[in-house]
């Protein structure tokens, strides 16, 4: 397993650092899709099956072919290389790094475990086993539809504003000013 | 112990960085666009180990939410971007600026 998770994090990393600092903007687009695909393995490390096939489906499927139909429509030429001597990458890679670090030692010991190894919160009923005996998709699916009702409701709402809002904007004979 | 628990932090930790990065610093929209998706998965890997380790399925249930959220934020965002180009603009963030105040 710690193999695995060592495979799936670097292409993750690698992944992010190619969305970022690609000159195209297609690699930027296929960098994000191996990012993605490597995130799916680590869901599927971290018992969240159903999540992993989201994953691949709506993200590395659907969102990422909308992206690149856009790329293929638009064809933006090539930016110029980024310069790490330039100031504002140098500070932000600064940035980047230490906020990393600060989180990993923070996840090592500190806020949200405390020096026994145990959780402030303590243990909830969900455990892997639990989970498994009752159906990975049963229990997602029953949480959802009971406890989380309310958040599943008002996502269904904000899709149908963001699909009414994307006809609007792309009606023909309305440019954007 | 917790075992992977660290990892998987310093990971999401890491892509958000990344991605928190690529919006500032790059001029393409489409790009930054790419680099909001990277945080929002980062944020959902965050998610999801936390759901695993504290055996709790709120992170589940709300990392497929942030998922549509972000499907409905690609929509719009990529609605938008083909208006600008179509207005026949430069795809360059910095002189998309007239919105500002």
């Amino acid at each position: 397993m710690t193999v695995i998770f060592g495979i799936a994090a670097v292409l993750a990393f690698v992944g992010a650092v190619g969305v970022v600092i690609s000159r195209r903007t297609l690699y930027s687009a296929l960098s994000l899709v191996g990012n993605m695909i490597a995130l799916a393995v680590l869901f599927l490390l971290l018992d969240a099956q159903f999540l992993a096939a989201v994953q691949i489906i709506v993200y590395a499927g659907a969102v990422m072919v909308l992206f690149v139909f856009i790329i293929a429509l638009l064809a933006p030429g090539a930016e110029e290389r980024l310069r790490p001597v330039e100031l504002r990458v140098l500070v932000g890679g600064i940035a980047a790094v230490a906020f990393t670090v600060m989180v990993g030692r923070l996840a090592l010991n500190g806020i949200t475990v405390t020096a026994s190894g145990q959780f402030h919160g303590g243990i909830g009923p969900f455990s892997p086993q639990a989970v498994n005996a009752h159906g990975q998709v049963q229990t997602l699916g029953e949480q959802l539809f009971t406890t989380f009702l309310l958040p599943f409701e008002v996502t269904s709402l904000l899709l149908l504003v963001a699909a009414v809002g994307a006809v609007y904007l792309s009606r023909h004979r309305r440019t954007l000013r | 112990m917790n075992g992977l628990f660290p990892g998987f932090l310093t990971l999401s930790a890491a892509m958000f960085a990344l991605g928190a990065l690529g919006v500032m610093v790059r001029r393409n929209p489409l790009v930054v666009f790419m680099s909001i998706e990277l945080m929002l998965n980062a944020g959902n890997l965050a998610l999801v180990t936390y759901a695993r380790y504290t055996h709790t399925m709120a992170g589940q249930v709300f990392a497929l939410i942030v998922i549509a959220v972000a499907a409905s934020e690609v929509v719009v965002g990529l609605a938008l971007i083909t208006g600008v180009y179509r207005s026949g603009r430069r795809l360059d963030i910095d002189d998309l600026s007239e919105m500002r105040e």
